[in-house]
C-alpha cells in the first residue's frame, strides 16, 4: 500500500529542513511514534540507521529502517530492512514566496498472504491519519 | 491395589514420552513473519488489544517475562504479547514460551512450537535463557487460567515461585507483565480442582485443574479439552520495569506478584464493561 499526504508550511526549504534533516527531531513530530532510535551511531545522513516503531493498530508496527536518500532541503527517504516491508519519503520543494510543499510518504508490505493484504488495507486508513497529523505538526512546529 | 498404581504409572509414562524434547531450533523467524498480520488483524480488531511498556524489556540478552494467565486453554494475552514482542524487537530476538505438556504435545497444535513454545519445565526454561533468548512464563499456569472469572483481576499464582529460583540461578532480569480481558473472554466457573482429583487426571497427565464454564460453541464446556471461541474481550497488556532478584524467594515473589496485582488494580480501574473494556 502507497500512502500519501501533504501540507505547505510558510517557512523556506531551509527552515523546514531544519527539522527534517535531523531525525533525531522525529519523535517531537511524528503521530503515533512508539520508538525512535539511532541505530547506527552515524549522523543523519546515507546509511544512517534508525529502530522506528509506530503504533498502528494494536501493537507497534515498524523495523530497522536506513536512510537512502539524503538530499539537503529537498528529499530524506529510507527503507526498511527488518519487520514489515516498508519505504518512507519526505519531499520539499517550493511553494511560492517563503512557503514550502511537504509531501510525506509511506509505502509498505506486510509479509504473507491473502491475511496479510487485509491487514494492509485495514491499516490504510490509521496510516493516513498518522501522516497527516504528522505533518499537521511538523507545520505547527516549523512555523512556532 | 497395587496393579492399580501399576497401571496409573504406566499411563503417566506413556504421556511423559510423548511430550517433546525442547527443541530451540524449531523456532522458526520466517514462520512467525508470516503469521504476524493474521494475528495482528485478530489483536487489533476482534480483541481490540493495547499493549504498553514494551521499552521496559531490555533492549538485549536473556530475559524472564513472568505474567498473569488468562482465558483458558485459548489465552488471547500469550498471542497478543508474542505478537507484540516480535513486531517490537523483531522475529529475530530469540523468544519462547512455556506451554502445558498437553499444550505442546497435541498434534494439532505443533505449529505452536515454530512460534517457540516449548513444555514447562525448569530444563526447557534454562535452555532457553543460557541461549541468550527472552522466556515467557505463566507460574499460575492451569491453575490460575481457569479461575473463576469473578475473580479475573486477582493474581494467583497458587504459591508457585520456581521462576524466581530459575531467574537467580541463570541470572535475568525478571519483568511482570500484566494483562486484564483475558478472564471475560468466557463465563468461568470453577476450576475444578475436585474433578481432575476425581478422574485422575492430576496424575496421568499433569492436570491440577479440570475447569468448569460457559463458553462459545459449547455452552457448558467442561475441562476445555477442545478450546472454545472466545468472547471479544479487549486485552490490554502492560510491561512493568523488571525487577533485580536480590532478596530472597519469597520476597522477590512478594515483590513481582505485588508489582502485578497493582497493574492488573490500574488496568481493572480503565475497564467500565466486561468484555467490551
Amino acid at each position: 500500500m502507497r500512502v500519501e499526504r501533504q501540507c505547505v508550511i510558510n517557512a523556506d526549504r531551509d527552515a523546514v529542513w531544519k527539522v527534517v534533516g535531523d531525525p533525531d527531531c522525529y519523535p517531537r513530530f511524528m503521530t503515533n511514534l512508539e520508538r525512535w532510535e539511532n541505530a547506527s551511531e552515524r549522523p543523519a545522513g546515507v546509511e544512517a540507521r534508525y529502530t522506528v516503531h509506530w503504533k498502528i493498530g494494536s501493537v507497534p508496527v515498524g523495523g530497522l529502517v536506513e536512510v537512502v536518500e539524503f538530499v539537503e532541503s529537498r528529499d530524506l527517504a529510507w527503507v526498511g530492512i527488518t519487520g514489515v516491508n516498508l519505504r518512507g519519503r519526505i519531499r520539499l520543494r517550493d511553494a511560492g514566496e517563503g512557503r514550502t510543499r511537504v509531501t510525506f510518504r509511506l509505502s509498505y508490505q506486510a509479509p504473507g498472504g491473502i491475511l496479510a493484504y487485509i491487514a494492509d488495507r485495514v491499516a490504510v486508513r490509521q496510516v493516513g491519519r498518522t501522516l497527516a497529523d504528522t505533518l499537521k505538526r511538523l507545520k505547527a512546529l516549523v512555523e512556532q | 491395589m497395587a496393579g492399580f498404581s501399576d497401571v496409573i504409572g504406566w499411563a503417566r509414562s506413556q504421556v511423559a514420552s510423548r511430550v517433546p524434547k525442547a527443541d530451540l531450533d524449531q523456532r522458526d523467524p520466517d514462520y512467525i513473519r508470516d503469521q504476524l498480520p493474521g494475528t495482528w488483524l485478530l489483536a487489533s480488531l476482534y480483541f481490540r488489544s493495547d499493549v504498553r511498556g514494551l521499552h521496559r524489556i531490555p533492549a538485549e540478552g536473556p530475559v524472564l517475562l513472568v505474567g498473569n494467565h488468562s482465558g483458558g486453554n485459548v489465552p488471547p494475552d500469550t498471542f497478543v504479547f508474542t505478537l507484540a514482542f516480535c513486531s517490537y524487537f523483531g522475529v529475530e530476538r530469540p523468544f519462547y514460551q512455556l506451554a502445558h505438556n498437553l499444550v505442546v504435545s497435541a498434534p494439532p497444535l505443533h505449529f505452536l512450537r515454530k512460534f517457540g513454545t516449548v513444555a514447562a519445565n525448569p530444563e526447557n526454561a534454562r535452555l532457553a535463557l543460557e541461549s541468550g533468548a527472552a522466556l515467557l512464563v505463566y507460574p499460575g499456569g492451569d491453575y490460575e487460567v481457569f479461575r473463576p472469572s469473578w475473580e479475573r483481576h486477582k493474581v494467583d499464582f497458587g504459591g508457585r515461585m520456581g521462576y524466581v529460583r530459575l531467574a537467580r540461578e541463570t541470572g535475568v532480569p525478571i519483568v511482570p507483565v500484566a494483562s486484564v480481558g483475558g478472564q471475560e473472554t468466557a463465563l468461568f466457573l470453577d476450576r475444578g480442582q475436585w474433578l481432575a482429583k476425581l478422574l485422575m487426571v492430576d496424575k496421568l497427565l499433569r492436570l491440577k485443574s479440570v475447569p468448569i464454564s460457559l463458553a462459545l460453541p459449547w455452552g457448558l464446556n467442561i475441562g476445555d479439552l477442545a478450546g472454545h471461541i472466545p468472547l471479544p474481550a479487549k486485552i490490554v497488556i502492560e510491561v512493568q520495569e523488571p525487577i533485580d532478584v536480590d532478596g530472597d524467594d519469597l520476597a522477590v515473589h512478594d515483590k513481582v506478584v505485588a508489582s502485578l496485582q497493582a497493574g492488573v488494580d490500574r488496568l481493572a480501574a480503565e475497564r467500565r464493561f466486561p468484555v467490551i473494556g
